[in-house]
């Protein structure tokens, strides 16, 4: 495995990773309640 | 419309439905493969940048469309795009593409996926345990596939029995409907799925060189030849539009799966956020676990010589082929053969559930149907749809069900959806909705991108590949004399099916119009 390859991995893994982990922390900070009671609002 | 529409039961629920519909066995086969004959760590670069101008975009719409055309309780593509355009009596007939392509997809699809239940049913057994190469192996997938008869099967029965099992859970899984059947499927199906992976991943990862003799065969060498970036390979033409392909296949985008799961939401719901996340659970499950499975391990097992050409050997090849033998050769074979092929399976259910939904919500919300009925005409017609590609696999009919089904209409949808959303319906009115109830805002350049770069992708995408594959295709080049009539037999089935289609569209807009109903 080159330097480069390394580098390669990691950015992908990385940014793939990360961008996981903060879309679920931000869903998940979101409760269902809270989209239930928006929808019940519009209804 | 009589009866209220399904709903989703929570909003990880429809993530991990649309991301359980993403995931499929291109995670696992097509990806590794693609990258390893296209520039290695190099293909991320137009990989990464296609999924920024081409994959997310897509995605954003598709979700947008789908929970735009569900607040007017259309779930599938003719009734959605009605919406958008009330006026155009036409509009409705480019939606058939919509129901069209998800169904051709599903009658193929659903019979690859029994071969891989079927296969862990034989890892298990230890069918395939004694067999050590190459030519043994595709001798026992041959036998198995029924073509033909050899030490192994004598016969389809087994791959029919396989795919009875599997056509039967799928139906299953739908009669339950989206709440009570497509979401909890995935609530177990994407974990297990994970769970798999990352075990088969860790068992990769711990492997050692097989003999003394090749010492260069290690684990982070076979990551070097997934990984090490050949960056001549993106002066390539074909390099970027593999890369393409691949982001498009990969997230399930111009199918119409995903204008049906989002028609399920309310109209408050968050479209943004959620498809980001969908998006980036099936990256993750691609590049950092399907890159990290099949090409590694077959580099320790078959060394750098014979890695190109098992690279470009295609799909099946490396899954039912490749990648048993590799396994065959550790302790506890059985059980990671069965784990290999229990995610295959799951990464298939969870699409094909999904891709047979577009037609029953069809029926269901313009034909004012009850769902169990839906299912079973849906369920009766694909059966009787799935024969030709059991009985002629060697004829070429599954590879010509993909290229239609499963290629050309899915750019060509793609494309509509698109025109159709930015240019017809106006990029501002789109920018709004696809913003309403978002719980995340796009940066402003993304208008920009999806008004013209995504277009102008999709319209290059198309062009290339009609100049480059498609022409030759549709004018049988490549086909052999003897299964030309097969070909010609399998095009007048898809025309049938979408003609089929289209007058049920038209019928179910009579219907409405007779009853005086808004045609919403």
């Amino acid at each position: 495995m080159t330097i480069s390859g390394w580098i390669l991995l990691i950015l992908s893994w990385g940014l793939i990773i990360a961008l996981n982990v903060f879309c679920f922390v931000k869903v998940l900070a979101k409760k269902d309640d809270e989209r239930e009671a928006n929808a019940s609002k519009l209804d | 419309m009589s009866a209220k529409r399904d709903t989703w039961g929570s909003r990880l629920a429809i993530i991990m439905a649309v991301a359980g519909s993403a995931i499929g066995l291109g995670n696992f086969l097509r990806f590794p493969a693609k990258a390893a004959a296209n520039g290695g760590g190099a293909f991320m670069i137009p990989y990464f940048v296609s999924f920024l101008l081409l994959g997310l975009p897509l995605m954003w719409i598709e979700w947008t469309l789908g929970r735009y055309g569900g607040g007017f309780e259309h779930g599938t593509a003719p009734g959605i795009f009605h919406s958008l355009l009330q006026k155009n009596r036409f509009v409705k007939y480019f939606g058939v593409i919509g129901i069209f392509g998800p169904l051709v997809i599903f009658i193929y699809y659903t019979y690859i996926e029994s071969w891989t239940l079927a296969y862990s049913f034989f890892a298990v057994m230890g069918k395939y345990a004694a067999l050590t190469d190459q030519p043994a192996m595709q001798s026992f997938l041959r036998g198995f596939q029924g073509l033909e008869s050899n030490a192994f099967f004598n016969g389809l029965g087994w791959a029919y029995f396989f795919f009875v099992v599997t056509f039967g859970l799928n139906i299953f899984v739908i009669y339950y409907g989206i709440r009570g059947g497509i979401e909890r499927l995935c609530k177990v199906a994407l974990p297990l799925l994970f769970l798999c992976a990352c075990l088969l991943v860790f068992r990769v990862f711990t492997l050692e060189p097989p003999t003394s003799i090749h010492p260069d065969r290690t684990i982070l060498n076979g990551l070097g030849f997934m990984w090490n970036p050949d960056f001549a390979a993106l002066k390539s033409a074909k390099v970027w539009l593999e890369a393409a392909g691949q982001i498009f296949f990969t997230l399930s985008v111009g199918i119409g799966v995903i204008l049906t799961y989002a028609s399920y939401l309310s109209r408050t719901d968050d479209v943004v956020l959620s498809g980001l996340t969908a998006s980036s659970t099936n990256e993750l499950a691609e590049v950092v676990l399907g890159g990290s499975i099949i090409i590694p391990a077959a580099f320790v097992f078959f060394g750098q010589s014979e890695m190109q050409a098992i690279a470009r050997s295609g799909t099946f090849n490396l899954g039912f082929v490749t990648m048993p033998l590799v396994l065959n050769q550790l302790p506890w074979a059985g059980f990671f053969g069965f784990v290999w092929f229990l995610l295959l399976f799951l990464a298939g259910i969870t699409s094909s559930v999904s891709l047979a939904q577009p037609t029953i919500a069809f029926l269901e919300d313009e034909f004012d149907i009850s769902r169990g009925r839906a299912v079973r005409y849906c369920g009766i017609i694909s059966f009787i749809l799935c024969q030709p590609g059991i009985i002629w696999l060697g004829r070429g009919v599954v590879d010509e069900l993909d290229f239609w089904g499963g290629t050309f209409f899915l750019v060509v949808f793609a494309t509509i959806e698109v025109v159709l959303f930015v240019w017809v319906f106006g990029m501002e009115k789109a920018w709004d909705e696809i913003h309403h109830g978002a719980d995340l805002t796009l940066p402003r350049f993304y208008k920009w991108i999806i008004k013209y770069i995504t277009p102008l992708f999709l319209f290059f995408i198309l062009g290339a590949w009609v100049w480059q594959e498609w022409i030759p295709i549709i004018f049988m080049k490549n086909v052999t004399p003897e299964c030309r009539p097969y070909i010609l037999a399998t095009r007048i089935m898809l025309l049938l099916i979408f003609m089929v289609l289209a007058v049920l569209v038209k019928i179910a807009w009579k219907r409405r119009k007779s009853r005086g109903e808004a045609l919403l």
